[in-house]
């Protein structure tokens, strides 16, 4: 892949920990790539699978979905919801062609300011890796206009 | 070579079209029958569970 | 009133709608007192020059019900939307994409492979695939080019209502053939068929929404009085549209969502994936890995009549340079 591709990558944070902690990240000055669009969201179960699939429809590379430790949220079963709803929504995205390294959940604290940092840092290498991720549903470009012969041929008799 | 097309057919369940080259004598040379649909059941129905089969298939035709 | 001039044209279609249509029995009299049909392939010998020779709007309604997924099914959809006045997207397939947007997942080359030359019992030993073109003594024959994506009516152009269904049932059918007869169309964008969803008209006893396992259709038989999902069975009426009559959850079977979504909701199998997460009994690892292994297909399940109106639209193939194709 060529070495000048960035990753674009959607944070879904959540407002009580998460986001905390990634502003601690920032607060404490540590260096981290600045691939990561963060959303503030008040809890990771406010996280609908659609956001998901229009992140990656308009274009973002990988969604990253932080949240509570499981225990710890605000709002009591939050956290269940999205621990239950995103590795399901991961399963049945690898049918899409998505590469299980493009969406990721982690706990992380309000006081986790280098967990956060280190996440971005990893999945921002590992998405570098595996190239931008296209979404194909451009109406334009799904279009064949062109007549041609079938890609799989063989003989016409 | 004069050329008469049916296109499409009509009165039964699918897509068809007849291409019907005549000779100069007006005489049929030769018909061709065309489908020009394919939606792939053979292929889709692959990976989805046994027991959708019969919710899935039916939909091949609907006569 | 002079009579409606009407078409109706089936793509990538199984004539189940159509059929449909022929299933309000005597009150076929009626569409025929109403209107004269200018084009229907299943029932009357109209060919396409007949609707090319029409003036543009001449057309009054046309059903169109089937997906798009060749060129020939593209031009005739470009061709009636020139003709008709009002094109409604008739039936799953054209609305949402229906069943055979289940190709979505493949693409030409690999439904081709299968089809033309791996299944069981096609004897093509020479490889012979169809072509666009070609050659024989004759002159030269044409077919249509098989695009790698299924697409919806609306998708294609623009469209004013939308009847969803596999196939619409016979009371929504005639609720359209009554607001064309009393010319009371609804607001252009209408879905005709429940503003609600399908758990709204559902008569099943409904208590709580959590559950332990999720069974498949054949390995338990639900009680027929209290609701499916409750039961453990993957039915979809959370997100889909109701207006049917819960066809199917009366005969016991879970709902596979062909009426749509709800109003509201963009992407039918998020919703769906959403609630399930949502009732589905689990706070640790381990359930969570239950719960991946007890749904067996999702993304089919999820999207089984709606993956051409999906957020995602297609499986991502081999990444390929955008108009290369």
């Amino acid at each position: 892949m060529a070495g000048d591709f960035e990753p674009r990558i959607v944070g879904f944070l959540c407002e009580w920990c998460a986001y905390t902690g990634a502003d601690l990240a920032g607060t404490s000055r540590l260096k981290y790539p600045t691939n990561v669009d963060i959303i503030r969201v008040m809890c990771s179960g406010r996280v609908d699978p659609t956001f998901v699939l229009k992140a990656f429809e308009l274009g973002a590379d990988g969604v990253l979905i932080c949240g509570c430790h499981p225990g710890d949220c605000h709002y009591s079963e939050g956290n269940y919801k999205a621990a239950r709803r995103i590795p399901l929504l991961k399963m049945m995205l690898e049918t899409f062609g998505v590469e299980p390294q493009r969406l990721r959940m982690e706990w992380v604290s309000a006081s986790e300011g280098e967990k956060f940092a280190s996440i971005v840092r990893e999945m921002t290498m590992q998405i570098k890796e595996l190239g931008p991720f296209r979404s194909e549903n451009n109406v334009e470009a799904l279009w064949k206009e062109n007549p041609k012969d079938s890609k799989v041929t063989a003989t016409s008799k | 070579m004069k050329k008469v097309t049916i296109d499409p057919i009509t009165r039964l369940e699918g897509h068809g079209k007849i291409e019907i080259f005549l000779n100069d004598d007006g005489d049929v040379a030769n018909t061709y029958l065309q489908i020009p649909e394919l939606r792939g059941f053979e292929k889709f129905c692959e990976g989805r569970p046994v027991e959708e089969m019969p919710r899935i298939v039916p939909r091949i035709c609907g006569v | 009133m002079a009579k409606l001039k009407l078409a109706l044209y089936w793509a990538a279609s199984c004539g189940g709608c159509d059929v449909a249509v022929l299933d309000i029995n005597e009150k076929i009299l009626d569409v025929a007192a109403l209107a004269d049909i200018v084009l229907w392939p299943i029932a009357l010998d109209f060919k396409y020059h007949h609707v090319e020779a029409l003036p543009d709007g001449a057309i009054d309604v046309t059903l169109f019900n089937g997906a798009v997924r060749n060129s020939e099914q593209k031009e005739l959809a470009l061709l009636l939307r020139r003709k008709s006045k009002v094109m409604v997207a008739f039936g799953s397939c054209a609305y949402t994409g229906g069943i055979p947007s289940l190709a979505n997942f493949h693409n030409e080359q690999e439904i081709f492979q299968r089809v033309y030359l791996e299944t069981p019992s096609t004897d093509n030993p020479q490889k012979i695939f169809p072509q666009i073109k070609t050659k024989v003594a004759e002159g030269e024959l044409e077919l249509p080019s098989f695009y790698d994506t299924v697409f919806t009516l609306d998708q294609v152009v623009p469209v004013e209502y939308f009847v969803p269904g596999c196939p619409p049932t016979v009371d929504i059918i005639l609720k359209v053939v009554n607001a064309l007869a009393t010319n009371s169309l609804p607001p252009v964008g209408a879905v005709i068929a429940s503003d609600k969803p399908l758990c709204d008209e559902c008569e099943r006893k409904k208590e709580n929404k959590k559950i332990t396992k999720i069974y498949r259709t054949h390995e338990i038989t639900p009680d027929t009085e209290r609701c499916l999902l409750e039961q453990g069975l993957l039915c979809m009426g959370p997100a889909t549209r109701g207006g049917c009559g819960t066809l199917c959850v009366k005969v016991n079977m879970p709902c596979r969502g062909c009426f749509g979504p709800p109003p509201g909701v963009t992407d039918q199998g998020a919703k769906m994936l959403s609630a399930l997460a949502s009732i589905y009994d689990a706070q640790e690892e381990e359930g969570v890995a239950r719960l991946l292994k007890e749904v067996v297909d999702p993304a089919g399940t999820f999207y089984r009549f709606g993956m051409a109106k999906s957020v995602l639209r297609r499986k991502r193939t081999a990444p390929v340079e955008v108009g290369a194709r």
